[in-house]
């Protein structure tokens, strides 16, 4: 079966969520080298607030494309911060792509990723080359469309974003940060990964590893 | 201690252990890894003998075996049940075993849990049945003080001997608590005898107890007929079909649906005791319960969020996965560049209980310690209010930021302070709920004043409340502190970070509000306060994260950081550790060269401890900075010395200083009393 109903897609965000706990502690140390250290609990927090509020939703009935709305109250409402805005908003604007869908076909799992990235650019304001999350994001998302545009498959176009994904990620390294805590560090924040950028990693993985699992692929 | 023989094993019975066989035998066999046998052919006894004394041993307490809980809860299958449906932690025990029944194995790994947890001043609730009454007999834990074992329903028939007093009963023996029973039928014949009943006082007194529990113990029913529920006669004479057949399983004596929803009969209304929302209320929920043939409930009780704690078995909890469509998941780490292990130099020791509760245990102890100033904001567990207001026709202060500040923020909310103040996560900006709820609370119809320090999650989340407030038509300024002069440089001031320097910038807002000031001039003169506070700060030491214990940053022991933040974030130079002159000059001259004050201007002054740090060091740092400021010629109109505004556990200090004129001085002299700060008029 190709299409993710509201718990396929709760398997999903339960994916990324595991992976994220996983990572708290080597987030948190990230972030301690540049900002404040509570980029893993808060990202930890979220996901979990955004699993539970998954699993009531879609146990009471709700479409999957309803559940992108519930998971951004949740993750806001458990986790504030810079990263309870800014994930808000990728679901929110994930929420306005897929509103109304009973269930999200497997071709339309890869947009979550330019979804994401368009909502945490609008509400973060930060520019590429900021030392932010967006320095993942929106290479993944363009390596999404043009993959798309080349007619690659659902899991195809994740590999090829998650690749996009890492270089970015490593790429955060030669940048120095000009928003957010990390911005007042100025050169010292040079070499470091930015904490945001690794943990958008990790749910760009989960994703396109979930997305295996439910097309009986495996993990790769 | 006694001496090994030359088999490595003690060769004859040692003079400590006199003649009491016994300790000899437990000795050998815990301590000397012998078996049975070897110790019977040493000490020339029968094989039963010692078998007989080792149980004794058990049973006397002079042999403690105790199962670690860390070591079952790493069980895949408890991690997953944990994870799937959010449980606060998750026991599971093997479903075969030696050791009696599964309800009595399940009633003594429950035993175990309630040790763990219930605390001195507890309220327990607990309901009935079979692995309840096992998990209380099988409970002895004494030595905790004033606990409250109370029934969380009414009687049921004695038919059965796991009635709700039996188990109330044992428990609160088992715990040396008081018993609180109901006295009165759970089930009566009618809603108006209910509500008659529910009118005596007795049971009014009782029923309020039972409102002021923290925590419940309880079981889950099946809807079998071998159910609790159907042999403690709650479904006799009621047509099973014609009213729950939506009922997966039962709780408190009420019914659950598949999903967890309430299912409502007839029973409703003539059940006396706990309903499935007030046990929602509950925060601590510990459910034991298992048996192939409760998959259904438990399942359902799980969906509903009814339950924080499970003890089950393993057949049963697997059951209850798969019911719920779990899949083993694919776990593999992320290949992430290492950062290295870190090593703390200390270990980072802290009084908490579960990381989680931190910052709400925190704040409900600052709640009831200035219960008189403050009270919590309706609808929201992260905000607080005074109890001087909302007043009609003043301007309203709303103040906030992360937990980990203490007394910020909670501490500047009073009269002639700020009106409310809202607590996010640790070094964790609130979220917009919160904000918006303490909004509405503090508005007196003549708008609000927003003031927080410039973090970038702050902005983000005091904006969304602001835009949501301002659509209900409240108007809403906000100043946004940046006095952190190490931060950033002067030719870019708004890239600033706020600190300390809050305190005078919620003292002048407080204020000019309390004495009737517009909403504009309240900004206006809050506004000029915030560009005339400078901060600068210094670490000795790097706050430790609660969960990870481990300092926020790298601190060589020689070292200390320039321009610490109050996050834990590192500053923007380290050097070697000065004297307590040298610093509090570095830190002073600093902040004169960008206030630029000239002979006869008047400052106050800020000394305050980020938390690691003693009164006595700050003390010191005082004196010298007012021996500099005298020597300058700068009046020093008011001075505050202590933990005003902390970053956990980090040692250093910060200086604030207000570059006072005419009014801004005024305004500080006027009265205000709060948790931190209360000014009575007299300059001090």
């Amino acid at each position: 079966m190709d299409g993710l109903d509201a718990h396929q897609l709760t398997a999903l965000f339960r994916l990324m969520s595991l992976r994220i706990d996983e990572a708290r502690h080597m987030l948190g140390q990230l972030d301690g080298a540049i900002g404040d250290a509570d980029h893993g609990n808060s990202m930890a927090e979220g996901f979990a607030a955004v699993v539970r509020a998954s699993v009531q939703a879609s146990s009471r009935g709700a479409g999957a494309g309803d559940l992108f709305a519930i998971a951004a109250d949740s993750f806001l409402e458990a986790v504030g911060a810079t990263t309870g805005p800014l994930y808000a908003s990728a679901f929110l604007s994930a929420g306005q792509r897929y509103r109304g869908m009973q269930s999200l076909r497997a071709a339309d799992i890869p947009g979550l990723i330019p979804a994401f990235a368009s909502g945490i650019a609008a509400r973060g304001k930060a520019s590429a080359g900021d030392k932010t999350m967006l320095d993942v994001w929106g290479p993944a998302a363009r390596a999404v469309v043009d993959a798309q545009a080349a007619g690659s498959a659902p899991l195809a176009v994740l590999d090829v974003a998650l690749e996009a994904a890492e270089e970015g990620r490593e790429a955060t390294r030669a940048m120095t940060a000009t928003v957010g805590r990390a911005s007042r560090l100025g050169q010292r924040s040079l070499g470091h990964v930015d904490p945001g950028a690794a943990s958008a990693v990790i749910i760009i993985a989960a994703l396109r590893d979930g997305l295996a699992v439910h097309l009986g692929q495996g993990a790769g | 201690m006694a001496t090994r023989g030359e088999s490595g094993v003690l060769a004859e019975m040692p003079m400590p252990f006199g003649d009491d066989a016994l300790l000899w035998a437990a000795w050998l066999y815990y301590e000397d890894g012998l078996t049975q046998g070897e110790i019977a052919g040493k000490m020339g006894l029968s094989r039963a003998s010692v078998n007989a004394w080792l149980a004794e041993a058990r049973s006397r307490g002079i042999v403690n075996i105790q199962i670690q809980p860390e070591r079952f809860r790493s069980v895949s299958i408890a991690r997953a049940l944990k994870d799937q449906f959010g449980l606060q932690d998750c026991l599971v025990i093997p479903s075969e075993g030696e050791g009696g029944s599964l309800t009595d194995r399940l009633g003594r790994a429950a035993a175990q849990v309630l040790k763990r947890l219930v605390r001195s001043g507890d309220t327990l609730a607990v309901t009935w049945g079979r692995t309840v009454l096992a998990a209380a007999e099988a409970l002895d834990h004494r030595g905790l003080a004033d606990i409250r074992v109370v029934q969380a329903t009414g009687s049921t028939t004695a038919r059965i001997p796991w009635t709700p007093e039996a188990c109330a009963s044992r428990l609160a023996s088992a715990l040396g608590a008081r018993w609180i029973p109901l006295s009165v039928p759970a089930i009566v014949s009618s809603p108006k005898m209910r509500d008659l009943l529910l009118g005596e006082p007795v049971l009014s007194e009782q029923i309020e107890v039972l409102r002021e529990a923290n925590r419940i113990v309880m079981g889950i029913s099946s809807m079998r007929p071998e159910s609790t529920i159907h042999t403690s006669g709650f479904l006799d004479g009621i047509d099973r079909h014609a009213h729950y057949q939506d009922a997966a399983g039962s709780l408190t004596g009420r019914f659950i649906s598949a999903r967890g929803a309430a299912v409502v009969g007839p029973l409703d209304h003539c059940t006396i005791g706990l309903d499935l929302s007030q046990l929602l209320t509950i925060p601590q929920k510990i459910a034991v319960a298992g048996g192939i043939d409760k998959v259904a409930a438990i399942l359902a009780a799980l969906r509903g969020g009814y339950v924080d704690v499970l003890v089950t078995d393993a057949v049963t909890a697997r059951g209850v996965l798969t019911a719920d469509g779990w899949q083993e998941q694919p776990r593999r780490f992320e290949a992430l560049p290492e950062t290295g292990e870190t090593l703390p130099r200390s270990t980072g020791k802290k009084l908490m209980n579960a990381v989680k509760d931190l910052v709400d245990e925190s704040l409900a102890g600052a709640l009831v310690a200035h219960e008189a100033l403050i009270a919590p904001v309706p609808g929201t567990g992260r905000a607080v209010m005074s109890r001087a207001g909302p007043r009609p026709g003043k301007v309203g202060i709303v103040i906030g930021g992360g937990a980990g500040h203490e007394p910020g923020f909670w501490g500047y909310v009073g009269k002639g302070l700020a009106d409310a103040a809202v607590v996010g996560n640790i070094f964790a900006a609130p979220p917009p709920g919160p904000i918006l709820a303490a909004s509405r609370a503090v508005n007196g119809g003549a708008g609000l004043l927003y003031i927080y320090g410039n973090f970038s999650g702050d902005l983000m989340n005091f904006s969304m409340a602001r835009e949501m407030v301002e659509a209900a038509g409240i108007p809403v300024r906000q100043i946004v502190t940046n006095d952190d002069i190490a931060s950033s440089p002067p030719d870019n001031r708004g890239a600033r970070r706020g600190v300390a320097g809050n305190v005078f910038v919620f003292r002048i807002a407080g204020a000019a509000a309390d004495l009737g000031a517009s909403l504009d001039a309240c900004e206006a003169v809050t506004r000029r306060a915030a560009q005339r506070t400078y901060t600068m700060g210094l670490a000795l030491e790097p706050a430790r994260l609660p969960d990870t214990r481990r300092p926020s940053f790298d601190l060589d022991a020689d070292q200390m950081e320039i321009g610490v933040g109050v996050h834990g974030e590192p500053g923007v130079e380290q050097r070697p550790l000065a004297s307590a002159d040298d610093a509090a000059d570095l830190l002073l001259d600093r902040i004169l060269a960008e206030m630029a004050p000239a002979r006869g201007d008047r400052v106050a002054v800020l000394v305050n401890s980020l938390g690691g740090t003693p009164a006595m060091e700050l003390y010191i740092l005082t004196r010298r900075i007012r021996q500099r400021l005298k020597a300058h010629g700068i009046g020093v109109h008011r001075t505050l010395v202590g933990p005003f505004y902390t970053s956990m556990d980090m040692q250093g200090v910060s200086l604030s200083m207000i570059h006072l004129d005419d009014e801004l001085a005024a305004l500080l002299d006027h009265p205000c009393q709060a948790p931190a700060l209360t000014v009575t008029g007299q300059p001090t």
